[in-house]
């Protein structure tokens, strides 16, 4: 009698057990979804702002390009001007697949603007939106230091060297329509030149959103 | 002798006169511009111009219209009174006359080496070249390497030919070297334009020396301003300036060291028909600057028309028109672009 008793508690200890393990289990299951759900609300809000500034950027290129054939006259900026001669890209694409935690396997975009010409090393920067490498974020791997340094470093130096390839590489893009343009021009070269690093980080996002939205309605 | 052009200037030029000023009340009013910055889209401006002087010209085309069309259309409206002008004029209004389109040929010429260069379509590049600028040999302009070739080849016989005397050199042509051709050119015609006006004494070169001599300026800031950051050297730069005009000689000299737009005002500062304008932009700021120019331009080009028997009105009647149509352009720019907010950024009124 004892023992069935026993057995008896043993048995309701057990289905106590059971119970608390799978009420855990659904909490930590609904706290993922809402991860997730956050996740893919992060995404859309990033998406629509990126698609709002793209579209503001594309405006104001535009608008500087009839500028620019206002001040040089049409004679100067016209599309019979282009290049048809076979010359190397000012820039490149890449698609990768990435493992990022919880959303799995999501492809990933990157721009290399004003790549070298002549192959080998890229001059130019790498615009993937991987925001941690960034110096002075708080993830960063770099010693912060207090004051300014009199002398510049070798990577100050090497930034500034790239930078200024990446200026001779705008201008030789830009000499299509002569040697000596309007700095309405240039500007409009800036605004499309954001507008294909935003471009290039709305698919990213897109991409990310998309799997967050797999996940939830995934069950 | 100056002063009494009132006596013999009507046996030959009064008829052209009578016509240029007739041809200039055809000019846009502010009410018109008005009118047209209120359009809504291309359609309805090509509807405000078939009131104007350009209602012919745009009344065949088809919908949709594009701007370029309409730069186009127009643009056939200046050469027709051009011509009209030019086959009734003797000399020596004719070759004034003449001299107005030499600085199309050039721009025309160097849009043909450039296109060439290239790899573009011989046909495709005449057919947006400038009306005013055509001249004979002017596709066989592609076959050629360097200036020496494009000298000895085709421009030996055009009008062109003595202003290449500073810009023969063998060469390959690239675009810094056709850039440099361009300004060198430009700057040969103006002076011999403003010699010959000087040639021709009384009312014509005392407004036209004034005229060429504001535009001589003018394409000096350009040219400062837009080699800016590239590689042209301080001296290069110094020989594309015009050796005329108020910033010759000191002025030339502190522009040709200026790495910045403040530096550029700083120099410009100091001739006081310049400093009003450098006054109405900021620090730093040269986007108002063409403009700016082109409202002090058309302030003179006006005030040529408050004087009689002089050929200046003729000068003054063909930049009127081109500042029209550039007026056009822009309008129907921000208005295909539905940036009408903008439109007051560049607009020149006239009267």
């Amino acid at each position: 009698m004892a023992g069935d008793e026993g057995a008896e508690i043993y048995e309701e200890r057990e289905e106590s057990m059971d119970a608390a393990v799978d009420k855990e289990t659904e909490i930590k299951t609904e706290g993922k979804e809402d991860e997730n759900v956050l996740q893919f609300l992060d995404s859309l809000d990033g998406y629509l702002t990126l698609m709002d500034s793209v579209n503001s950027k594309l405006r104001e290129g535009w608008f500087d390009l009839a500028s620019a054939r206002h001040s040089m006259g049409t004679l100067r900026i016209n599309s019979t001007l282009l290049d048809l001669k076979y010359h190397p890209a000012a820039s490149t694409f890449q698609v990768t697949d990435q493992e990022v935690g919880s959303l799995g396997s999501v492809p990933r975009f990157a721009l290399s603007k004003w790549v070298s010409k002549g192959g080998g090393s890229p001059k130019g920067k790498d615009f993937s939106t991987d925001t941690d490498s960034e110096i002075g974020s708080p993830l960063s791997q770099q010693l912060r230091h207090r004051g300014v340094s009199e002398k510049p470093s070798a990577k100050d130096e090497n930034t500034l060297a790239a930078d200024e390839e990446i200026k001779k590489e705008r201008a030789k893009s830009l000499s299509v329509f002569g040697g000596l343009v309007s700095p309405k021009l240039r500007g409009a070269q800036l605004s499309f030149e954001t507008a294909l690093e935003t471009l290039v980080e709305i698919a990213n996002m897109r991409a990310s959103m998309l799997s967050a939205f797999e996940r939830i309605t995934e069950k | 002798m100056y002063g009494f052009e009132a006596l013999t200037f009507n046996i030959h030029g009064g008829y052209l006169e009578a016509i240029v000023r007739g041809h200039r009340a055809g000019l846009l009013t502010t009410a018109d511009y008005n009118n047209l910055c209120q359009c809504e889209n291309l359609d309805d401006i090509k509807m405000h111009l078939s009131a104007t002087k350009y209602g012919s010209y745009l009344q065949n085309e088809p919908s949709p219209l594009h701007t370029t069309t309409i730069v186009e259309k127009c643009t056939l409206k200046l050469v027709d009174d051009y011509k009209h002008m030019l086959c009734q004029a003797t000399e020596p209004m004719s070759t004034f006359l003449e001299y107005i389109r030499y600085g199309h040929m050039i721009d025309n010429v160097v849009l043909i080496v450039t296109g060439t260069l290239h790899e573009r379509d011989v046909q495709e590049l005449l057919e947006k070249c400038h009306p005013l600028g055509m001249f004979d040999s002017i596709a066989t302009l592609a076959v050629a390497q360097n200036m020496r070739e494009l000298y000895r080849l085709v421009l030996v016989d055009t009008p062109l030919a003595p202003y290449f005397s500073e810009c023969l050199t063998s060469e390959d042509l690239d675009d810094m070297n056709i850039e440099i051709m361009r300004n060198t050119l430009y700057k040969a015609y103006l002076e011999d334009f403003y010699k010959f006006c000087q040639k021709i004494g009384g009312a014509t070169s005392e407004i036209m020396s004034d005229l060429l001599a504001f535009e001589a300026d003018r394409r000096a800031v350009n040219i400062t301003i837009n080699s800016i950051g590239t590689e042209l050297t301080r001296e290069d730069r110094k020989k594309l300036y015009s050796n005329f005009g108020l910033l010759y000689p000191y002025g030339h000299e502190e522009l040709a060291i200026c790495e910045d737009i403040d530096q550029v005002r700083g120099v410009m500062e100091k001739y006081p028909p310049y400093q009003a304008i450098f006054s109405k932009m900021s620090y730093g700021e040269s986007q108002m600057l063409d403009k700016a120019f082109y409202e002090e331009e058309v302030r003179r080009l006006c005030l040529a028309f408050e004087q009689q028997f002089h050929y200046a009105v003729f000068f003054a009647y063909m930049r009127l028109r081109e500042q029209e149509i550039r007026n056009l352009m822009w309008i129907s720019e921000c208005v295909a672009q539905n940036q009408k907010s903008r439109i007051h950024d560049s607009v020149v009124y006239m009267f």
